[in-house]
């Protein structure tokens, strides 16, 4: 479309530059923290580094921990996209991870790997949709039920595990009554793609090929485009002829099966060997939602994003091997989080503040009154 | 009226010293010179009219004597001494106060209370009321303090807002557009308040507007602007509309358009109109039955029948508030209706859902396009084909090749200039916009046309534009309903009026009956007389 002019160019040094420096201002503090607790603070940026790709298999690893991120953040975009904010994802995650355990518990074979997918996929859908069903019946905000829904989801799964007949492993040669779900069946399990001394399921495979199919949905279909007149102008929308509940609810429920799937995903591929914990979800859902924040809902940039969110998750765990402490490296994990989401921020905070085009500002009087009033 | 004399000799005798002298002011916006080279002086004791089109720099230049925005040449001289205005305190501090377009009001204070909004001063609640009301009253601006102004009509917030810049005792007084929300009536008060204003208490008055009648009324003397330059200035005695006019538009103008755009409603009235045309024999295209609607208790349309047939143009007139907002909203599928129906083209619509009323055949150019007529994050391709992508897409994939092409085409047809198929729509000018926006209906072959204040913020030339179009969309047998606050529109524009106060029909004349007279008492809330063939009204 336009050509790069000098002010984007501009803009996207400014962008590099800010990266640059919050990610050196987060590991100088990662390395004070660790030196101030007596660890081996020399080390951080190596240890991250050995544990996300240079060590042998890791990158496989990190592409692993990515893919339910970017399935996540993929379901945040969809709903972005029609105006609807959905920050109930590791709720979702945890219902549709919990699905898929009992499906797969109980079946087996391939068509019990499709089977939990499937109802990781639903799970997820109809966590989000009690969310829809309580904006469009009764006017609540979906930011709010969608929170407080991922509270219910913890309490209501970690109580799934208390009960044999629902997902709690009745093996008797259990060590003791912790709250598991019994391991996956082998059969049920995804696939693994081994490749230049890594492995990584198929399952990333199959992320990259929904994050391509979204970005072609939101931007090349007429629902998509439907959709995106919801999420900027829902009066437009609805004097057209978009059916804004219907097409808001599809696009919230919609987002809740994609962290449901991802749910599933973590689940079948091992991410917590095979097993379903209250503990599960880890994280996934939030910082799925900062991938989409930090990729500003552009579903192929969420690739690269999802990639080093990842490669944190690996990299912190190594860390942590090499003398850490667990706490400690939580808070240095997090610390490169906020680095890395200051500077689109900062990005946005300028882009706003600029004039407003100078055709804009000469032609539509009205608009400058209220501005300056 | 001896007036104008009187006030010829008042400025030559004070000529020496004017309150205010702008000399050689300049301001611009990018490549846009928004002010160039202006001169202005307000002499106390007079009106002074800044006249011009929609971007002709009136704003600009009263923006920056209240210190809103900053020249980027020129001096300002205030009582004989350069000043820099630099924020609306200091000028305020200098004696300048400003009643703006856009009253600033809270609707949940009373009018004492909005008068004293912004003091820092500590005071005593009972005094400062008292002082609220002496001020009113010295101005013989009639109204009570303790009122909320939520319950007051936009001409008694008007008056508040005249209030609260008065008793602050500026010694120059700016008026940005003040008739904008005002009957002819209440701006006929306003007027008078203000030659009282000056007459006693030797103020000075720049008063802005695109109106030439009001300009004739009230003014001594006149600033006529165009494309940030002054190309005139004079005393008002020796003007004429239609002088007035030309320097506005810097060409002739048939008087019909210019009196229409430029406000002059007697012109109109006056006008011989044309035979009017009888539609008795055309089909009727759309019915509005009974339609209640009742919005947080309060009846915004009320029994609410109107009819349009084929090839009508009908306005609405109303002052603004009185239920156009929700007509609008009615016909374009954005409220339910409580009660009533609409049938287009013989079939009965269902309000309120999603699409019915554009799948029906009703093309709407809302009052506020931003609100519910585009979408301005988005590209002007899109926006063009905002309600019949899928006539671009196979499958359900979306053609942009395809989109562009038809795009351009209408772009061309509907002479949208200024931008690509792929700019942004909120990058358009506001003529653009629209122009935009009436591709999109009128090439969605419409049976009805809602035009929802087609021009408001529009220059002169779009508005010549947009009137033919809405001729020739009549003239093809489309059925035209017109809502507009601006009466010069409706007389321009319309076969028949209907004059909406409250929520209800107060009356319906057909154009030859039209006279500013009946308009304005309809306006008013005074119904029309049973049989209008009598002189007097309101006896019986």
């Amino acid at each position: 479309m336009a050509r790069p002019d000098r002010a984007a160019l501009r803009r996207a040094a400014v962008l590099i530059g800010l990266y640059i420096l919050s990610v050196t201002v987060a590991l100088v503090l990662s390395a004070m923290l660790i030196a101030i607790t007596g660890g081996p603070w020399r080390g951080v940026l190596n240890a991250l580094l050995d544990g996300a790709i240079r060590k042998p298999g890791r990158w496989g690893d990190t592409l692993a921990e990515a893919t339910p991120l970017l399935i996540v953040a993929l379901g945040a975009i969809v709903s972005a996209r029609a105006g609807l904010v959905n920050i109930g994802q590791e709720g979702q995650l945890a219902v549709g991870a919990a699905a898929a355990t009992y499906v797969a518990t109980h079946n087996s074979g391939a068509i019990a790997v499709v089977g939990a997918l499937l109802a990781g996929f639903v799970g997820g859908a109809i966590w989000a949709g009690i969310a829809a069903l309580l904006k469009y019946w009764r006017k609540v905000p979906e930011v709010i039920t969608t929170l407080l829904l991922v509270f219910i989801a913890s309490q209501g799964t970690g109580y799934l595990l208390t009960r044999t007949f629902l997902l709690l492993d009745d093996d008797p040669n259990k060590p003791n009554r912790v709250q598991t779900s019994a391991q996956l069946d082998t059969s049920t399990r995804i696939g693994y793609i081994r490749i230049f001394g890594n492995e990584f399921p198929w399952s990333v495979v199959a992320a990259l090929a929904l994050a391509l199919a979204v970005s072609v949905v939101l931007h090349r279909t007429t629902w998509g485009f439907r959709l995106t007149v919801l999420g900027r102008n829902a009066r437009t929308a609805q004097r057209i002829g978009v059916p804004v509940v219907i097409a808001g609810a599809t696009a919230l429920a919609l987002s809740g099966a994609f962290a449901g799937l991802a749910g599933a995903v973590m689940l079948t591929a091992g991410t917590a060997n095979y097993r379903f914990t209250p503990g599960f979800a880890n994280n996934v859902g939030w910082e799925g939602l900062l991938v989409a924040l930090v990729a500003r809902n552009r579903p192929l940039a969420c690739i690269p994003i999802a990639i080093i969110f990842g490669a944190l998750r690996t990299g912190s765990g190594f860390l942590a091997a090499t003398g850490v402490e667990r706490s400690i490296v939580d808070v240095v994990r997090s610390l490169l989080v906020l680095a890395l989401l200051v500077p689109p921020a900062v990005a946005m905070m300028r882009s706003r503040r600029v004039a407003p085009p100078p055709a804009a500002a000469a032609h539509n009087e009205p608009v400058v009154a209220v501005v300056t009033a | 009226m001896s007036h104008p004399d009187d006030a010829l000799q008042g400025a030559d005798a004070t000529a020496s010293a004017p309150a205010v002298r702008l000399s050689s002011i300049t301001k611009r916006y990018g490549p846009v010179t928004a002010c160039a080279d202006v001169d202005l002086e307000l002499i106390a004791g007079e009106i002074h009219g800044v006249l011009g089109e929609n971007g002709a720099g009136k704003s600009t230049l009263m923006k920056i004597l209240i210190g809103l925005v900053q020249p980027d040449d020129g001096t300002i001289t205030i009582a004989g001494s350069d000043t820099v205005i630099h924020d609306p305190q200091t000028a305020a501090d200098l004696g300048v106060g400003m009643v703006h377009q856009h009253l600033s009001l809270v609707e949940s204070l009373t009018v004492w209370e909005n008068v004293l909004l912004g003091d820092h001063r500590r005071f005593d609640r009972r005094a400062a009321r008292d002082q609220v009301a002496a001020t009113a009253e010295h101005y013989g601006l009639d109204i009570d303090p303790d009122a909320h102004v939520s319950d007051l009509s936009a001409g008694l917030r008007q008056r508040v807002e005249l209030i609260k810049c008065l008793r602050r005792d500026p010694r120059i007084l700016i008026l940005d557009e003040p008739t904008s929300v005002l009957t002819p009536a209440e701006s006929e008060q306003l007027f008078a308040t203000l030659r009282d204003v000056v007459a006693r208490e030797q103020r000075a008055v720049a008063l802005v507007s695109h109106k030439l009648a009001e300009v004739l009324h009230a003014t001594d003397t006149v600033t006529i602007m165009r494309q940030g330059r002054v190309v005139e200035q004079a005393r008002t005695v020796g003007t004429t509309a239609s002088s007035l006019a030309r320097a506005m538009v810097g060409r002739d103008v048939s008087l019909r358009t210019s009196a229409a755009a430029l406000g002059a409603t007697d012109e109109l009235t006056n006008a011989p109109v044309a035979v009017t045309r009888s539609f008795d024999d055309r089909p009727e295209v759309l019915r509005i039955d009974s339609a209640c609607l009742v919005r947080g208790g309060v009846t915004v349309l009320h029994d609410l029948s109107i009819r349009v047939r084929a090839g009508e143009i009908v306005g609405v007139a109303g002052v603004e508030g009185n239920g156009q907002r929700e007509l609008g909203d009615v016909m374009s599928s954005l409220v339910t209706l409580d009660d009533g129906t609409v049938t287009v083209g013989g079939t009965a619509v269902r309000t309120g859902r999603a699409g019915a009323m554009a799948r029906a055949g009703v093309a709407v150019i809302p009052e506020d396009r931003h609100d519910s007529g585009c979408v301005l994050t988005m590209s002007v391709a899109d926006n063009l084909l905002l309600d019949r992508i899928d006539s671009v897409a196979r499958g359900g994939l979306i053609s942009r090749a395809e989109q562009r092409r038809v795009a351009t085409d209408l772009m061309r047809e509907f002479d949208v200039q200024g931008a690509g198929p792929d700019s942004l729509f909120g990058s358009l000018s506001g003529g653009n916009q629209q122009r935009v926006v009436l591709a999109r209906e009128m090439s969605s072959s419409p049976k009805v046309l809602v035009a929802a204040q087609p021009t408001r913020g529009l220059d002169v030339g779009a508005i010549e534009y947009m009137s033919s179009r809405l001729r020739a969309a009549a003239e093809s047998g489309i059925a035209v309903l017109l809502i507009s606050t601006e009466l010069e529109e409706i007389l321009d524009l319309s076969d028949r009026i209907v004059v909406l106060s409250r929520g209800r029909v107060m009356g319906e004349l057909l154009r030859s009956e039209a006279t500013s007279e009946r308009l304005g008492l309809l306006l008013g809330g005074i119904a029309a007389e049973p049989n209008p063939t009598g002189g007097s009204h309101g006896s019986s």
